[in-house]
């Protein structure tokens, strides 16, 4: 059973927002909401200076806060790991978002419904990549099975020493490189 | 397999009947978006190659179209500019076919800023009347038509504007790369090289980023270079988004990039590090131009350029160390693209410092491309105009610009001095991007006519006295693009969906129709599919696989590494010492040139530079992208923390920026990551058409503060020779 997992090297990121446009294209998102949200990190001081991009969406934690919390049950984790939404579960009630560590949940002006990152189900089942990857201009984002030691996403992780954005909020299914 | 109940907006979204959609064919707007509310289940998903508009790279694309409207996109695999992947403008441009503020029949002006609607015929009829009365009275010169080329324009715009008799056509490259193409083109004889990233060990890129201005294939071969360990060092004033991917950032002065190249090629002459053997065979005028350069020394240019000589001669021995596989890329814009006075110099001596390093053709290095073989109409049937013998405008003042690209603010020059009668602009806002807005604005009221073709009501269309709407490039087929490189292609634009607005036409059916009524038809007795047939004749390729694939690569036309062709230059050769340069009353070899102003203590140098998701002024009003520009406050123009410090500037606060030309208020990012004589505003803002509604009233337009003036040796706008001043003001 594969357990699907992400690697973004924000050491390659340079912030030009395509994944963000991708998944929302995808998603078929209204152009104010987005699941991937950016924070910069600017360090040292004129001429030495370093900016990093932080590309943020859902984590797919490892016993999600946000699935715990939901009292209809509509957010759920697969078998695969990933952390979905059954938007006729969804009463709108915003626990989740409450409870989301990363501010990655985002609810439809219209519907109620809220939702994040779905690592593209869909297109995962069909043995696609998730619209960010397939789209990262850089190469920083890497997908696939966590489980598979063999996986390009395993061996980057091992290789580049990746750890999840906060390791002190429990185990998350990105990690990053910084 | 995914466990998984597919929950999800979009699937549940297009839940419903379909046939209406399929069978709808050309209907309005409105009723085409409210029959795609009630369209619906058993999603029908084509997938259509095709290639992006969103900037001049034109990469390959694949729409994927749900229910016969575009859903999203996927960069083709096989384009060379894509390579599977699509930046976030071209990604968000496409929805521009769904924009509610498109263009949607012709329109006549009938007062300051009022336009009725006419017909096509009332529009062809009255433009020629108009065109053929004012190339009777005064000449087919005072015509002129500009463009932002695309596969389409490219061929018929340069046929309609000659075949008119005249040969004013222009491009917008007077506000891109005039001055890199200038300086290129005298020394080796083209006005750009490919660079081989991927296999480069040491890349330098001057006042270029490939974070910023994106072609995705080069921001992966750089990652990839990356990955290789190769150095890549950043010239610029602020830190750029490439930066993350960079090995050093070079803080310079703005304006004296010209002084580091200078210094640096003599420091490898100095240090035995150039390539003689290349030099040898493939240069003329070495032994001048290395004596001229023995007075630039690491010392002076550090007074000069602000980074210290130790740095510059410590790059300059690594570069030597590591060639022929290191270079200093090309670029478009930035610093050797068209802003400042001495810009031309720079694009030169960049040309001159990768010939030191011998890393033409060379695996690493600099690259000439192949082009690919395509054919051409039968003459004898499609009578092809010449370019009229009368020189284009603007070639006397600037004997050394690039020809096929022109001066293109020249139209805007000879229109105030009443020479230039009347201007044809397609796919171009000139009266925003070119030059000074305000005179721009003045030139064109001036003209007897201007025409606009375009998809939406640009400041340019504002100013025309007709303004005809094409299709957007979602709802057309254009000529086949020929793509050279490493390894050279071909790519086709084709539509996607059907047309939404019933009354735009393709450019292509716009020029030949027009052209029927100016009485030179003669010249467009073709067929689009007609000339994309006589085109792929040579190839063996079919109209209907290129349709199938879209993108076509002649893997087996690759270029052979380590061959120098024979460059057009006048000798053959590199030309370390130029006679073109002295015949035009310039001096032969390249030299020092101070930029044209300088800020004091208490001004700024204003500098602007793209953002990665924008293109020019094109996509300030699509609102995907727009809203990335609100989420994250992109307008605002950038002060480095001493200056602003000093000023009683707080992140985030409202200044008023002031010039020789205008006043504008902006709010302020106070970041490290620039220079602190420069201001850094992003190029895309400042819409002012009130038809543009997302893009209207949102930053300010950097044109607004440039004035109006010519770099003397391309014809390049000088648009970074601006000074500034800064004061808080209450929001
Ligand atoms: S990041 Fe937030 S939304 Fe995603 S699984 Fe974790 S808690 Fe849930
Ligand atoms: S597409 Fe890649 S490089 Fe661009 S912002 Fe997203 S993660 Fe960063
Ligand atoms: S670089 Fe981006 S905008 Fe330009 S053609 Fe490619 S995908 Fe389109």
């Amino acid at each position: 059973m594969a357990r699907y997992g992400m690697v973004i090297d924000t050491r390659k990121c340079v912030g030009c927002y395509a994944c963000r446009v991708s998944c929302q294209m995808q998603n078929e998102l209204p152009v104010e909401e987005s699941y991937i949200k950016f924070y910069e990190k600017e360090t040292g001081v004129f001429p030495n200076v370093k900016n990093e991009i932080i590309p943020v969406q859902c984590q797919h934690c490892e016993d999600a806060p946000c699935v715990s919390v939901c009292p209809t049950k509509a957010t759920y984790t697969t078998k695969e790991g990933i952390v979905l939404v059954d938007s006729d579960k969804c009463i709108g009630c915003k626990y989740c978002m409450v409870a989301c560590h990363y501010g990655a949940r985002t609810q439809d002006h219209n519907t109620g419904v809220v939702e994040k990152c779905r690592f593209c189900a869909e297109l995962v089942a069909e043995g696609k990549q998730p619209a960010c990857v397939s789209t990262c201009i850089s190469n920083a984002r890497i997908f696939g099975d966590l489980d598979d030691p063999n996986s390009e996403v395993s061996k980057a992780i091992i290789k580049m020493n990746a750890q999840p954005l906060r390791p002190d909020l429990g185990k998350a299914k990105i990690y990053y490189v910084r | 397999m995914v466990d998984t109940k597919l929950s999800r907006r979009g699937f549940i979204k297009a839940s419903a009947a379909t046939a209406a959609l399929a069978s709808a064919g050309t209907v309005g707007f409105n009723e085409w978006s409210n029959q795609y509310v009630k369209a619906g289940a058993n999603a029908d998903i084509k997938e259509i190659p095709s290639t992006c508009n969103a900037c001049s790279s034109k990469c390959g694309m694949i729409g994927h179209v749900k229910n016969g409207r575009l859903w999203k996109l996927t960069g083709h695999p096989d384009h060379p500019y894509s390579k599977g992947k699509l930046c976030a403008r071209g990604h968000g441009y496409a929805t521009v076919v769904y924009s509610q503020d498109r263009l949607t029949q012709p329109l006549k002006r009938v007062g300051e800023k009022k336009f009725e609607p006419i017909t096509w015929e009332q529009a062809y009829k009255e433009i020629a009347e108009k065109l053929n009365k004012i190339i009777k009275e005064y000449g087919p010169q005072s015509v002129a038509l500009t463009e932002d080329p695309r596969a389409s324009g490219k061929f018929y715009s340069p046929r309609f504007i000659n075949a008119l008799g005249s040969s004013n056509y222009y491009t917008h490259h007077v506000v891109c790369s005039n001055s890199r193409d200038s300086g290129f083109l005298h020394t080796v004889g083209v006005s750009s090289t490919s660079a081989d990233i991927s296999n480069a060990k040491y890349i330098m890129f001057i006042g270029r980023s490939y974070g910023d201005g994106i072609r995705p294939s080069s921001v992966q071969a750089l990652a990839a270079a990356k990955d290789n360990g190769a150095k890549i060092v950043i010239v610029d004033p602020r830190l750029n988004n490439t930066g993350n991917l960079a090995t050093e950032w070079l803080a310079i002065r703005p304006g004296t990039d010209l002084a580091l190249v200078l210094v640096m090629s003599h420091v490898l002459i100095k240090e035995n590090l150039h390539d003689m053997e290349f030099i040898k065979n493939y240069t003329v005028g070495f032994e001048e131009y290395a004596k001229e350069l023995k007075k630039y020394t690491p010392e002076w240019a550090e007074k000069i350029t602000g980074i210290s000589a130790d740095s510059i001669t410590r790059i300059a021995i690594d570069m030597g160390k590591a060639k022929p596989k290191a270079l200093i890329e090309q670029s478009w814009r930035g610093a050797f693209g068209c802003n400042y006075e001495n810009s031309t110099e720079t694009g030169r001596s960049v040309a001159m410092f990768n010939a030191l390093l011998g890393n033409y053709q060379q695996k690493g290095g600099s690259i000439f491309g192949g082009k690919p073989n395509l054919g051409n109409l039968n003459e004898s049937i499609h009578p092809n105009p010449k370019e009229p013998e009368a020189p284009k405008a603007g070639k006397k003042e600037f004997p050394l610009a690039y020809h096929s690209h022109g001066v293109a603010t020249i139209v805007a020059k000879e229109a105030l001095e009443g020479k230039m009668k009347a201007a044809i602009y397609y796919h171009s806002n000139a009266a925003l991007g070119y030059g000074n807005p305000k005179v721009m604005k003045e030139a064109l009221s001036k003209m007897d006519l201007v025409v606009a073709i375009d998809v939406q009501m640009s400041e340019t269309a504002q100013l025309a006295h007709y303004v005809l709407p094409e299709v957007t490039y979602i709802e057309r087929d254009e000529v086949i693009e020929g793509l050279s490189g490493k390894i050279p292609g071909i790519a086709l634009r084709q539509q996607m969906v059907e047309k939404v607005h019933p009354e735009t036409k393709p450019i292509h059916e716009i020029y030949s129709e027009l052209a029927k009524v100016c009485g030179v038809g003669q010249y467009f007795n073709f067929s689009l599919d007609e000339l994309n047939e006589a085109m792929l004749a040579p190839t063996g390729i079919t109209y209907k696989q290129l349709r199938d694939i879209g993108t076509i690569m002649f893997q087996n036309e690759e270029i052979t590494l380590g061959e120098m062709p024979k460059l057009k230059t006048p000798s053959g050769k590199v030309e370390f010492y130029s006679e073109t340069y002295k015949d035009a009353g310039f001096k032969p070899i390249v030299e020092w040139i101070e930029p044209k102003v300088s800020p004091a203590d208490d001004s700024f140098r204003l500098i602007t530079g793209k953002q990665a998701i924008h293109s020019h002024t094109q996509t300030a009003n699509i609102p995907i992208l727009m809203q990335i520009t609100k989420d994250y406050d992109l307008e605002r123009i950038w002060i480095n923390p001493v200056r602003a410090k000093a000023l009683g500037i707080k992140d985030g606060d409202m200044v008023e920026l002031k010039s020789s030309e205008a006043t504008s208020r902006i709010r302020v990012k106070i970041t490290e990551r620039i220079h602190p004589e420069a201001i850094f505003v992003p190029s895309h803002y400042g819409i002012t058409s009130k038809d543009l509604k997302i893009g209207q009233g949102i930053g300010f337009g950097y044109m607004e503060h440039v004035p109006f003036d010519f770099e003397k040796w391309s014809g390049a706008g000088n648009i970074h020779e601006v000074i500034v001043k800064v004061r808080k003001v209450k929001s």
